[in-house]
C-alpha cells in the first residue's frame, strides 16, 4: 500500500446548537403535502361518504312508520358512535400514520431528511403531527358533515347545541386520533406488515375487545372514546355499552389517558427511529 | 493538508455481510476520488460520513466531529445520493427549495439559493417542471443541485455520473472541478477510472470493504505498471501468431483463445510491444482485426493491488 497523504490534523469546525424551527416547519409543511397527496386520502374520503351513503339507503328503505320514530338519533348511535369509531377513524390513523416512515423508505427518500440539519427524533415527531393533524381532520369534517347529513335526512336539525355538539364530536375523535396515530405510527416502525397487523388489531381489541366488559377493555382506545361520548354526548338514550358511569374514569381522566397514551407512544416511536439505521439500497448493491 | 473525512478503524457489518472491514483513511480537503469496482463499500462509506449509518466498529468524523445522530454536522455536509429519488411530484425548484428551507434558511433566502444552486447545474430552463417529466441527465443534475443549496463545506457525491450522457457528464465534470476550486471538499465515489481522472488525482481505492490504496493517481498506474499488462489480439491466424510472439523478449507469456480466435499476451513493458506491434502485423498474412487492453477495467487494477 502507498503512503497515505499527508494528514496533520482535522479542520475542526464549531457546531450550531441552535434549535432549526424554521427547518422543522419546513418538515411540517412537507409531510402535510406528502399526506394530502396520493390514493390514500381519496380512499379514505370515499371511505368516510359510506355512513351518510347507509343512512340514506336505510332511511329510504324504511316504512314510513319507522321514518317518525325519530330515525336521527339511531342513526347517529349506529354511524357516528359505532361504525366511524369502530372502523373508519382508526383505519384512517392506520393509513396516515402508518406511511410516515415506510413510504419514505419504500421510496428512499428518507436520505434527504436525514442529511438535514433536523434532530432524528424531532424528524419522526413532526411527521406523525402531520398525520395526526390530517387524520383528526379528516375524521372530523366527516363526522360532522355525517352529523348534519343524518339531521337533514330525517328532518329533525337539532337546532340547540349543534355548533357544540359538532365541535365535541371533533374533540374526542380527535383525542381518538391522538393515540391511534402514536400506536400504528409505532406499530409501522416495529413491522413490516404494519398495515395486515392494524388491522387485526383493530377489529379484535378495539372492536372486540373493547366490547367485553372486561379489566382488559381499559387497554384500549375504545372504551375511552365511549366514556367520552356516553359523558359529553348521550348519544342514544339507554345505550351504556355495559359501562357504569359512576365507577367509570371521569372525563378529565379519559382525556388524559388518550393524550399520555399518545404522547408516550410518540416518544419511544421517536427513540426507536432515532436509533435505527435506514441503510439505502444502491442500484449496485453494496 | 488538513484531513476532513476521518475513518479510524472502521468496520461496518450488515449481519453476515460485511461492508467496510477495518478501515483507516483521511481524505483531505480538494477534490478526491473515492474507487472500487462495485459492492467494494464506496456507498457505505459515504453514509457512514454522512451519519445514515453507525459503524459496528471503530469511529468516522466528518470536519472533526463524529458523524452518527450528528444533526447540527449536516448543516457542513452536502450528499448526492446514487439512489435515483425524490419527490417526484414536486418541480425541481420546488424540491431544492424545500432541501434548503429544511436546513433552516427563511422561503425568500431558500427560492434564492435554490435558484442559484440550479443555475450551477445548468438546470433554470427546467426548474419549473416536475422531476418525474425529468431525464436521467436532469435527475442527476437536481440531485445535485439539493446537495449544493446550502453551499456545504464537505461535499459527497456517490456515482454522480451514473446513466448521464456525454454532454451532462462532461458539464457535471466542470461543476465539480469549480467546486474544488472554490474550496470546497468534495468527494467523487465511481467504479469507473477515467471518470475520476478527469477530476482529480487523488485517489483512494477501496476492495471488498479494504483500503487497497490511496495517494496519487500516477502512483497507482505505477503500482499497475509492476504487473504484467494484458492484451487481447483478434485475429483468424492466431497460431501463427503466437508462434512470432513467443520469440519477442518482452512477452511473457502468450495463451491462445481459441473460442475467441485470439491471443492472450501479457508483457511487462506494454509501451514496448504496442511499438512493435504494427510491423508484425504487416508480416503476418491474416491481419490483427482487433487489440485492446484487458487492464482497462477497474476490477483489473483491482486484482493486480490485491495480488489475485
Amino acid at each position: 500500500m502507498m503512503e497515505p497523504a499527508t494528514v496533520v490534523g482535522h479542520d475542526a469546525v464549531r457546531l450550531s446548537r441552535i434549535p432549526n424551527f424554521r427547518g422543522l416547519f419546513a418538515l411540517l409543511v412537507l409531510a402535510l403535502r406528502q399526506q394530502v397527496r396520493g390514493w390514500r386520502l381519496i380512499i379514505l374520503g370515499l371511505l368516510f361518504l359510506l355512513p351518510g351513503a347507509l343512512a340514506a339507503i336505510v332511511y329510504e328503505a324504511a316504512p314510513a312508520s319507522a321514518r317518525r320514530s325519530s330515525p336521527a338519533e339511531v342513526f347517529d348511535f349506529v354511524f357516528l358512535f359505532m361504525l366511524i369509531p369502530h372502523a373508519l377513524a382508526p383505519l384512517a390513523a392506520l393509513l396516515c400514520a402508518g406511511g410516515i416512515v415506510r413510504d419514505e423508505v419504500e421510496e428512499q427518500t428518507l436520505t434527504y431528511l436525514l442529511l438535514r440539519p433536523l434532530p432524528r427524533m424531532a424528524i419522526y415527531t413532526v411527521k406523525l403531527l402531520a398525520a395526526l393533524i390530517i387524520a383528526a381532520l379528516l375524521t372530523s369534517f366527516f363526522t360532522v358533515a355525517t352529523l348534519v347529513f343524518i339531521a337533514w335526512l330525517s328532518g329533525e336539525p337539532p337546532t340547540v347545541g349543534y355548533v357544540a355538539q359538532g365541535m365535541t364530536i371533533a374533540a374526542i375523535f380527535s383525542l381518538a386520533q391522538v393515540a391511534y396515530c402514536g400506536l400504528f405510527a409505532l406499530l409501522a416502525l416495529l413491522m413490516r406488515r404494519a398495515l395486515l397487523v392494524g388491522v387485526i388489531y383493530i377489529i379484535f381489541f378495539e372492536g372486540l375487545l373493547a366490547t367485553f366488559d372486561t379489566i382488559a377493555r381499559r387497554m384500549t382506545v375504545m372504551y375511552y372514546f365511549r366514556l367520552l361520548v356516553l359523558r359529553w354526548l348521550n348519544p342514544a338514550r339507554g345505550v351504556t355499552w355495559e359501562f357504569n358511569l359512576k365507577t367509570a374514569p371521569t372525563a378529565a381522566n379519559c382525556v388524559l389517558t388518550l393524550l399520555v397514551a399518545g404522547f408516550v407512544l410518540a416518544i419511544v416511536g421517536s427513540l426507536i427511529f432515532a436509533s435505527r439505521e435506514f441503510r439505502m439500497k444502491t442500484p449496485e448493491g453494496e | 493538508m488538513n484531513a476532513v473525512i476521518e475513518f479510524d478503524g472502521v468496520s461496518k457489518w450488515y449481519g453476515n455481510v460485511i461492508g467496510l472491514n477495518k478501515l483507516t483513511v483521511r481524505i483531505a480537503a480538494g477534490v478526491t476520488g473515492l474507487l472500487g469496482p462495485n459492492g467494494a463499500g464506496k456507498s457505505t462509506m459515504l453514509q457512514l460520513a454522512t451519519g445514515q449509518l453507525r459503524p459496528s466498529q471503530g469511529e468516522v468524523r466528518v470536519l472533526g466531529h463524529r458523524t452518527w445522530n450528528n444533526a447540527a454536522l449536516m448543516r457542513h455536509i452536502g450528499l448526492c445520493p446514487e439512489q435515483d429519488a425524490f419527490y417526484e411530484w414536486m418541480t425541481g425548484l420546488g424540491f431544492v427549495r424545500t432541501c434548503a428551507r429544511l436546513t433552516g434558511m427563511s422561503l425568500r433566502k431558500a427560492t434564492a439559493a435554490a435558484e442559484k444552486a440550479i443555475a450551477r447545474v445548468g438546470m433554470t430552463d427546467n426548474m419549473g417542471r416536475r422531476i418525474r417529466g425529468y431525464s436521467k441527465g436532469m435527475r442527476q443534475r437536481i440531485k445535485l443541485a439539493q446537495a449544493l443549496v446550502h453551499e456545504p463545506r464537505v461535499l459527497l457525491l456517490d456515482e454522480p455520473f451514473t446513466g448521464t450522457d456525454p454532454v451532462a457528464r462532461r458539464d457535471l465534470s466542470a461543476v465539480i472541478r469549480e467546486l474544488g476550486e472554490s474550496g470546497h471538499s468534495v468527494v467523487v465515489s465511481s467504479h469507473v477510472l477515467h471518470e475520476v481522472e478527469t477530476l482529480t488525482t487523488n485517489i483512494v481505492l477501496v476492495h471488498r470493504g479494504r483500503l487497497v490504496a490511496e495517494g496519487q493517481i500516477q502512483q497507482i498506474r505505477d503500482l499497475i505498471d509492476r504487473h504484467p499488462h494484458r492484451i487481447i489480439l483478434v485475429s483468424d491466424d492466431y497460431r501463427s501468431l503466437a508462434a512470432k510472439l513467443v520469440c519477442w523478449d518482452d512477452v511473457e507469456g502468450v495463451n491462445v483463445l481459441r473460442d475467441r480466435q485470439a491471443l492472450l499476451i501479457e508483457t511487462r513493458t506494454p509501451d514496448s510491444f504496442y511499438a512493435r506491434l504494427p510491423a508484425i502485423a504487416l508480416e503476418t498474412v491474416t491481419p490483427i482485426r482487433e487489440v485492446y487492453s484487458d487492464d482497462n477495467n477497474l476490477e483489473a487494477v483491482f486484482k493486480y493491488l490485491v495480488g489475485k
